[in-house]
Formats: C-alpha cells, structure tokens, sequence
C-alpha cells in the first residue's frame, strides 16, 4: 500500500491518494488531503460539502449521489467544482476521507 | 426544470408518438410468432415484417426486398457483415473516423481470422479523402468499411465517390449508416453501396433492438450462424436465401413494429424537412457555442456535408466534468468521453483528455433547447475563466 506524507504527517493511501484508514480521519486529515486539491485554507463552504460527504458516508457506507449532494447542501455543481478543483469524486470526497467512489458522486 | 435532451447521437428521444402508439397496439393485437404458422393472426403479423422490410428497401432504393436483413442493431449487422465477407489473407481498409461497430469487428478479424486492416485518416476538416483510401487499395483488398457520417463530428463522409473506386476495383464497401438513416437520404444505388449496415433506434424512430442490413444483389455474406427460420424445417443445413441466410430465430416482432411507425413518420414529415430543421438549429448552437470564450469546436468550420452532431470542450476542463455540471445544473443531457469512436479522439488528440463533451441534435429539440445549451456552457465557462483568473491572481 502507497504512503503519503502532508504536513509532517504519513498517510495510508490507496493508487489514486484515497484514505485507507477512515477511522483516523479528523478535520486536521482533512486539512492535509485539502492541500492535495490546492486548497490551504478549508473555507465554510468547504466543509458543509465536506461534513454531509463524511456524514452520509457513515450513514450509508457509500457517497450519495451527485443530484442528492447538490440538492442537500444547497450547491450548484459548478460551485463545488470551484471549491474542490478535481471535483466531487476525485476532490470533495478525498479530503472527507471517503474511499474513490465507483459512480455515485 | 424539464429536461433538455441532447443526446440522440446516442439514441432519438422522445420518439413519434406513432411509434409508442403503435408498438403497444400492435403487440396487444399481433404479438404471435411471424412465419411459423397459417393462422390468420400470424399471417397478419408476418405481413408487418414483409412490410416493413419494403418499406426500408424502398427508404434506402434497394431493388429487393428479400435482401432487407433484420438485425439486433448497427453493431449486430456490421458483425454478420464483416465475419462474413473476410477471410484469412484478406485485406480490408476503414477509416479512424469508425465507431467501434466498424473497428472491433475489424480487429478481431485482424487478431484471430488472419485479416489485414488498415485505417485511413481523416484530414483536418473531418472527411476522408475517396483517393487516399483507394491508394490503400492491394491486390487481396475484399471490403472497405466506412462510417457515412461520424457519430462525434457530424461529418458526412463522400461514400459515392469511394464506392465509385471500390466497383472500379471489385472491393465491396460497407457502410455504416447509424448516424444518418432517417436523417439524410441513402441511395444504395447512387452511392455504390454493397452492404448498408443500420439501426432502427436512432434517427430511424424507432425503438432500441432492432436494426439491419441491405444488401445488393450480387453481394454474398456467409451465413455465421444457423437456426430456426419457420421455412422448410427439414432441411439440415441453414438456408441460403435472403433474408432467412442471415436472420436466426424469432424476429423482433415489437421492434420491427415500432421501426414501420417511425419509418412511416419519417416520410409523413419529410427527411428534407427534418433536416433542414435540425441543421438550422445545429447553425444556432455552433454560432452560439463560438462566442463563447474558452470553448473549442472540432470539425465544425462548416457545416456543408454534416449531420446536427457535434463535439466541443471548455478549454482546461475534463468533458466528463462540464458533461456531469450539464446534467445536474442545467438538467441538459449529453454524452461526453471518447463515443465507442476512440481512433476520432486519436486523432484530434482528445484520448488524453478523456474525450470531449458531444450535442447531438434530434427533430423534436426547439431552439429553447439550443439556447439553454449555449446559456449552460456559457455560464460553466464563466465559472471556470473566473476562477482561472483567482488562481492566477
């Protein structure tokens, strides 16, 4: 299994940078895996996206589907494009520590 | 916010009310099995078949119906035409403007029957030049295969000039005409077509499953499969005349239905004025689509010899994402990716960026359509300038 190393910190990561560890996620993992997205500094809007992904997930075990994230939080998908630059699969969903989704988001 | 359907380059929808209309009355009234018994219900239900072979063999002016092939779809019938036209030492030329329908035919030939394939490019407008493929042309060349008109960029290739070659020299041509049945007239004729490979599904109007072949006079395919025919039950051996040589079972009874509606609609409204319908909108969305900054159109300088199908990308951005932010911003469908035409993509150096975003036009869009699809990448291109210009900044 492939490490990452962010902030001083080494991560468990599958070949695409996903989390393999969900259990230690925090909201300092998920500064870190936001530095991966360009992101350094995690705005409110970032993590409302962020926190109903990792909210769903446990709920459900996977990512909700693109139509229910937008509808939920209130974005439009473009919005959340300009948050999250690689987009809700590869981007939103990496920094909630969620594994690559397969299709939904 | 009602949904704006772009996609059917990939299949028309919706369909004529006809054809739902009369798919559901007609299995309701003649769903037997056609040409295995004499009652009257399933001689009528095998009148519809006969008929509906006619009326394809006169949409396409082939001068027997018998040779009017029905098949699953375009993928189907390009299979029965292509295994059964080449054999080991052959050579068979195509183009890399071809969907998959035409090209993994072709390479598995290549890879497992001992045939030599060879692909022709297409030049930077996006049509294949008749002298450049004949110059391809070998003593064991046996079938060229072409696309008539490009399911990712609309163009309409030259096929009666290549067919003018391929009689000159005793090759047969193959032409895939998914994309233009029943939006372009087809002369098998005219055009020095040997086998017409279509599918009922798209801009024929009719439903999915269903699709076919002509066949000239004078052309044979080897039957590859064999079974039931409700015709001459004791013969061992598979029959040899068209249409049973290359129809294997049950037809599609619903299918075939729903393909005499929509073929029926198709000459109640007029391919002329379908066309034509369809062209002025196309003329509409690339204008509009130009203007837009950051936004790049392939083949689409002119819009002399092309179908409404077109393909385009917002410059720095996957097509895959501009596909999704259509679908769940705008309710706007479309297909994005390489199309099942991935050698177009080759070309165009789009397989690195995964493809590219495709509209493909149907007769029952309406310029409200064409306006949200310019508004819809308008307004995500704007998103993406302003934020380049932040990250710049």
């Amino acid at each position: 299994m492939a490490t990452i190393e962010l902030n001083g910190r080494t991560y468990t990561v599958d070949e695409n940078g996903f989390l393999q560890e969900p259990e230690i996620w925090n909201d300092d993992v998920a500064r870190d895996f936001a530095t991966t997205e360009g992101i350094t500094d995690m705005t409110d809007e970032h993590w409302v996206l962020v926190r109903y992904l990792r909210d769903y997930y446990l709920k459900y075990g996977i990512a909700p589907m693109v139509r229910k994230l937008c509808k939920e939080t209130g974005f439009r998908l473009a919005q959340v494009y300009d948050l999250f630059p690689s987009g809700p699969a590869n981007g939103a969903c990496k920094v909630a520590g969620l594994p690559k989704p397969t299709g939904c988001v | 916010m009602s949904m704006t359907y772009l996609d059917n380059a990939a299949t028309s929808f919706p369909k004529p009310e006809e054809t739902y209309v009369f798919m559901d009355q007609f299995y309701r009234t003649h769903g037997v099995n056609p040409g295995r018994s004499g009652y009257d219900l399933c001689m009528e239900t095998g009148q519809l078949v006969d008929d509906t072979r006619k009326l394809l063999a006169r949409f396409f002016n082939g001068t027997d119906s018998d040779r009017l092939i029905f098949a699953y779809n375009s993928t189907d019938a390009l299979n029965l035409a292509l295994l059964g036209m080449l054999s080991s030492g052959d050579h068979a030329i195509t183009t890399t403007v071809e969907h998959n329908s035409v090209l993994r035919p072709l390479y598995h030939l290549s890879q497992h029957a001992g045939v030599e394939v060879d692909h022709v490019p297409f030049d930077a407008n996006g049509f294949v030049d008749p002298d450049a493929l004949a110059a391809r042309f070998k003593p064991t060349t046996r079938v060229v295969a072409v696309n008539h008109a490009s399911n990712v960029i609309g163009t309409v290739q030259p096929i009666a000039e290549i067919g003018r070659r391929c009689r000159e020299h005793g090759i047969r041509l193959v032409v895939d005409a998914s994309q233009t049945a029943g939006k372009i007239p087809i002369d098998v004729q005219a055009m020095n077509v040997d086998v017409l490979a279509f599918t009922g599904h798209k801009s024929l109007m009719g439903p999915t499953g269903i699709g076919g072949l002509y066949v000239q006079e004078g052309v044979e395919i080897r039957q590859l499969r064999a079974g039931g025919t409700g015709v001459r039950s004791a013969q061992r051996a598979h029959l040899v005349e068209y249409p049973w040589r290359l129809e294997y079972g049950t037809p599609n009874v619903l299918g075939i239905a729903g393909l005499n509606a929509g073929l029926k609609w198709i000459e109640k409204t007029g391919l002329a004025a379908i066309d034509a319908h369809e062209m002025r909108l196309m003329r509409r969305l690339v204008d509009g689509l130009h203007e837009v900054p950051n936004v790049s159109l392939y083949c689409q300088d002119s819009l002399d010899n092309h179908i409404a199908v077109m393909a385009f990308n917002l410059d720095g951005f996957e097509a895959g994402n501009t596909g999704t932010i259509l679908d769940v911003d705008h309710n706007i469908a479309c297909r994005t990716g390489l199309h099942c035409a991935p050698m177009v993509h080759e070309q165009l150096g789009l397989d690195k960026i995964h493809g590219a975003v495709r509209f493909g036009i149907g007769p029952f869009n309406t310029d409200d359509d064409i306006t949200a699809a310019i508004g819809a990448v308008g307004e995500i291109a704007a998103v993406r300038a302003k934020k380049m210009t932040r990250t710049r900044g």
